[in-house]
């Protein structure tokens, strides 16, 4: 059967039935909408982790009396630790320097201190690839032992509260994500149901006078995919809109800024809308299937 | 049992189960010769209808064999039985018609399938739909004719492919005299041009004077042939 006859009744279908059709539409657009939504919410928020796990960094303060002369030997085996992204050395007089800088209009309050009192130190940016809690605090307890080394420090409570917010947060994606999905299954496929029970006459008509499956699925299919991608799209259309207009309100307060939300990837727009049309199609084959036994 | 050389229908031993022990036919030996036309009677519930579902593979035999124009059914592959429905025209006695369809469109389906050219069936629909009389309704709606009109939509929708086999399943069973003569009619005008007719009917009176064949069904069995 000719993919042009398929599409010429499909197109014809869809006028005569126009209004069923854009029902279903409209409600695999809902159904993709709440997924956008929840998508673009833990796509950002898993950024906003990563981003912030990304700033973490140990910082390891040395003794006062190390030489000058160890300070190379000592960068060099930081930086050959597995898993180091960069090490940057901050003299005594660097440290006193930022801690001006800090201060900006009340510097003379730290007017009469030696820029020495500080100790030197080195920040020891951890790999992203590698990046984890437990590779954080081995290379911390590592560093710790050495005889050049005072103090060391990396934030400990915020990267066990960011671990633990971390793990919610997946649980609860991976949890929603799931009942999210069976909804979507249930509600586009009972919708689609109903669209082919409203016209189960028609196909036993077709079947007595020798429509073959292609002849009676095709169209059925190609409303499908074209109900899930124009529904996917206009939910995508909407989420987006909407999230330009959240971001303007808030903008003003600066927090979002900070925060330095997106908007979903193409890639992964491309492949929703795809996988939203390819979705229906499957579930209008299933629901076929039942009408076509005849 | 009448013995034909070349038949064009044949049923050997054919029998209908429906669970859980409700026999529906029984033994039917059947041969039906290309161009006759036979008229099927019996009470309902004789068996008539599940007769002719099996001969277009709505329902298949739980034993015996079924030969249609040289296709052995129970060989059948599903893939396969559009094929057979395009040699066999049904007329049913509900019409099954597309209501909110044109009389063109109901027509027209049958060679839709067959994926014929927008031009051909154009002119072989608006052939077939004068023929049957109903020239001037193309374009009307399947809903607004009139039952004896309805059916003979369904009569055009079932031969406008030219099938070789017509199977009628009681289509005179809701018209009155009149509409019923002119189904007759257009069934011996088919039947004159070379079509294979079964016309299950109970209604007497259409093959009571008739020269044409009549078998009879009984709880299942075939009592005359």
């Amino acid at each position: 059967m000719a993919f042009g006859v398929i599409l010429k009744r499909a197109v014809r279908d869809f006028r005569q039935n126009f209004v069923t059709h854009l029902m279903t539409t409209l409600v695999v657009a809902l159904t993709c909408l709440i997924f956008v939504f929840f998508s673009l919410f833990s796509f950002n928020l898993q950024h906003v982790v990563e981003r912030f796990g990304r700033q973490l960094a140990i910082i390891v303060y040395l003794k006062k009396d190390v030489s000058q002369e160890r300070i190379p030997t000592i960068y060099q085996k930081i930086a050959g630790l597995a898993g180091i992204e960069s090490v940057r050395f901050v003299s005594s007089e660097e440290a006193f320097k930022r801690l001006e800088q800090s201060f900006k209009d009340e510097k003379e309050v730290l007017q009469g201190v030696d820029p020495l009192f500080l100790p030197p130190s080195f920040e020891v940016q951890i790999n992203r690839a590698v990046y984890h809690l437990d590779r954080i605090k081995e290379i911390a307890a590592q560093l710790s032992q050495w005889p050049e080394v005072d103090k060391v420090q990396y934030g400990r409570e915020w990267v066990d509260r960011l671990e633990a917010f971390s793990r919610i947060v997946r649980g609860a994606v991976v949890a929603s994500g799931i009942i999210l999905l069976i909804t979507a299954a249930f509600v586009v496929s009972n919708t689609i149901k109903l669209t082919v029970f409203a016209r189960q006459e028609e196909i036993e008509i077709m079947r007595l006078v020798g429509g073959t499956s292609g002849f009676i699925q095709g169209p059925f299919l190609l409303a499908a995919f074209f109900q899930g991608t124009v529904g996917s799209s206009a939910a995508i259309l909407v989420s987006f809109f909407a999230y330009r207009y959240v971001l303007g309100m808030l903008d003003y307060t600066g927090l979002v800024r900070s925060l330095n939300l997106d908007f979903l990837p193409l890639e992964y727009i491309a492949l929703f809308i795809l996988a939203s049309g390819l979705f229906c199609v499957v579930g209008t084959a299933v629901a076929l299937r039942r009408f076509l036994r005849l | 049992m009448i013995s034909i050389d070349h038949p064009i229908i044949e049923l050997k031993g054919v029998g209908k189960k429906y669970h859980p022990d409700i026999l529906a036919l029984e033994k039917i030996d059947l041969q039906i010769s290309k161009g006759e036309f036979v008229f099927l009677t019996g009470p309902s519930g004789s068996g008539k209808s599940t007769l002719l579902r099996m001969l277009y593979c709505a329902e298949s035999p739980t034993s015996g064999t079924i030969t249609v124009d040289g296709m052995d059914l129970s060989s059948l592959y599903r893939s396969q039985i559009p094929q057979l429905r395009r040699k066999v025209g049904v007329i049913f006695q509900d019409f099954k018609l597309l209501y909110n369809k044109t009389v063109f469109e109901n027509v027209a389906l049958s060679l839709e399938v067959m994926g014929l050219k927008k031009s051909q069936l154009e002119k072989r629909v608006k052939q077939v739909i004068e023929g049957v009389g109903l020239g001037d309704k193309i374009f009307r709606k399947a809903v607004q004719l009139s039952g004896g009109e309805q059916q003979r939509v369904a009569i055009a929708r079932a031969v406008v492919n030219r099938p070789p086999i017509i199977l009628a399943d009681e289509p005179t069973g809701n018209l009155d005299r009149q509409r019923t003569k002119e189904v007759v009619t257009l069934m011996n005008e088919l039947n004159a041009r070379g079509a294979t007719i079964i016309f299950a009917t109970h209604d007497e009176t259409l093959f009571q004077d008739s020269h044409r064949r009549l078998l009879m069904l009984e709880k299942g069995r075939l009592k005359r042939s």
